[in-house]
């Protein structure tokens, strides 16, 4: 279990608690926090749940995968910081994870 | 107090072909919801979940709820066979060797690169009807941009585009209360094989070159180029998937914003509601209504075994008003905050195009509403059709204010 904040582009938190093994982007799209939408489920084919990891978070983090990458190059506003919030797996040491969501997904 | 009666002493009964229900569904659903929320229909044979959580489960599950026998309840009774690459009728491996073909072509950004072309399209639908006092959102515009969209995104000429149309149409259409015949689901076909070689001599910046030309690694493991039947499949199912979902999206949005003038003249006022007005529209009227998954192994639904080899229609329709996740789910509100719809599916299926019927649906809105702020749905000369997997107009008249 790791308490997630996702923020919202206009600013809005969500601090949820969101159980190890599921990922960040099921966290927001079971909880209903808007600006998430994760349609494909978490299989890369969709690019809809891009979110910007604060910077202190992603040395923790593994790394992008190749498929992640080329995804990344398909989405809005991509920044350094961009991830594909499906694949970020919870787990204990996430801990209090800061997520920005992008102003739009599509 | 009639319905009360009737709804405590009969158990629920629905499905897809009555048009008493078809109608208007959703007391129906909510019935399902509360009273039969794993429903199992005994004259057609086949099981139906109708929460949002069930259909969210079932469709995420690709390894129970197989789409290896299609998705269209008829076709999987009938024991349909797809052929290789309808990658909408496979699983993984194969579903993902063809899927992912594609699937970098139909990202949010690239559709959005299509903005301008799909706005031309749509204002030259749109524009000759100015100054008329009358507009059919489906004759006039559901049944133009869609194919023209797809046409366009193919490189199909302009000439041939209605032609694509109507044998789709004509290929998934059900007569009323009966069930679809399983020969229609011929997606394979000659038509568009002129024109594969006419482009393969005449190649462009189109998505038919790009299939023609794309190396990709197959579920065997071999890298090679799509066969010329496999590129025929593919545009069948990108032209067949695109066409008439979108087409009844458009008719949605006549009607829903034309039995909503408040919320319409909010919208007309503020362009910029338009992106949340048109996610709660297919929200409230999802133009694929339910999609049918195959039962691989014996499951376990609200306390029921599903046995394997059942059919399972998942109601997105009902999912999307289900009040547990969406509080008043019957009303249609621009201003709703929160979840999303399952209009689109969920998991390895969900809708390649759903980025473009976005796109579509956006500058329908915003040119529509610039040009006829108010209109009135002509009711008594408006027509809903439905199938097991579709619902919408195939007219809708409307009286421009």
């Amino acid at each position: 279990m790791a308490i997630i904040t996702y923020i919202e582009f206009n600013g809005e938190e969500h601090a949820i608690a969101v159980p190890a093994g599921t990922s960040v982007m099921r966290g927001a799209v079971q909880n209903a926090v808007p600006g998430i939408i994760g349609e494909c489920g978490g299989v890369m084919s969709c690019g809809t749940c891009h979110v910007y990891v604060a910077p202190e978070w992603i040395p923790r983090l593994s790394e992008r995968s190749p498929a992640e990458a080329s995804l990344l190059e398909e989405v809005y506003d991509v920044q350094a910081n961009s991830r594909l919030s499906c694949q970020i797996t919870v787990n204990d040491e996430l801990n209090g994870l800061v997520v920005r969501l992008p102003e739009r997904q599509v | 107090m009639n319905t009360l009666v009737t709804s405590s002493t009969t158990p629920v009964y629905w499905d897809t072909y009555n048009p008493d229900i078809s109608a208007n569904p959703y007391g129906v659903y909510q019935r399902l919801r509360n009273e039969a929320p794993l429903y199992y229909n005994a004259d057609h044979d086949f099981y139906a979940v109708s929460r949002f959580a069930d259909v969210e489960r079932c469709l995420s599950d690709w390894e129970t709820f197989s789409s290896s026998r299609s998705d269209v309840l008829e076709f999987i009774k009938g024991g349909v066979e797809a052929p290789d690459g309808m990658f909408i009728w496979e699983d993984p491996p194969k579903h993902t060797a063809y899927r992912s073909i594609v699937s970098r072509v139909f990202t949010p950004r690239r559709m959005n690169d299509l903005e301008g072309m799909i706005r031309d399209y749509c204002v030259r639908c749109l524009d000759p009807l100015v100054g008329s006092d009358r507009i059919d959102f489906i004759a006039d515009l559901g049944a133009k941009l869609p194919g023209g969209v797809i046409g366009m995104l193919l490189g199909i000429p302009d000439e041939d585009r209605d032609k694509v149309r109507e044998r789709v149409d004509a290929a998934l259409r059900t007569e009323s209360g009966k069930p679809m015949e399983i020969n229609q689901a011929r997606y394979q076909g000659d038509d568009f094989e002129d024109y594969i070689e006419w482009r393969e001599k005449n190649p462009s910046n189109d998505l038919m070159t790009e299939l023609l030309n794309v190396e990709f690694q197959d579920y065997q493991g071999v890298t090679r180029k799509l066969t010329r039947e496999e590129i025929l499949i593919f545009i069948n199912v990108l032209a067949g998937a695109g066409n008439e979902t979108t087409s009844r999206l458009i008719g949605w949005i006549g009607k829903v914003l034309g039995d909503n003038p408040d919320q319409r003249r909010q919208i007309a006022a503020d362009p910029s509601l338009i992106p949340t007005a048109l996610e709660e529209l297919l929200r409230v009227e999802p133009p694929g209504t339910a999609v049918c998954r195959y039962v691989m192994k014996d499951v376990e639904i609200h306390g029921q075994t599903v046995p394997a080899g059942s059919a399972l229609l998942c109601i997105v329709a009902a999912a999307n008003r289900d009040e547990t996740r969406f509080p008043n789910g019957d009303r249609f509100d621009i201003h709703r905050k929160g979840a999303t719809h399952i209009t689109f599916g969920r998991g390895i299926h969900a809708c390649l195009g759903s980025a473009l019927a976005r796109v579509e649906g956006r500058v329908v809105m915003e040119e529509v509403l610039k040009r006829f702020p108010d209109w009135e749905v002509d009711v008594d000369n408006a027509l809903l059709s439905s199938s097991s997997t579709t619902r919408g107009w195939d007219t809708l008249p409307a009286f421009i204010r």
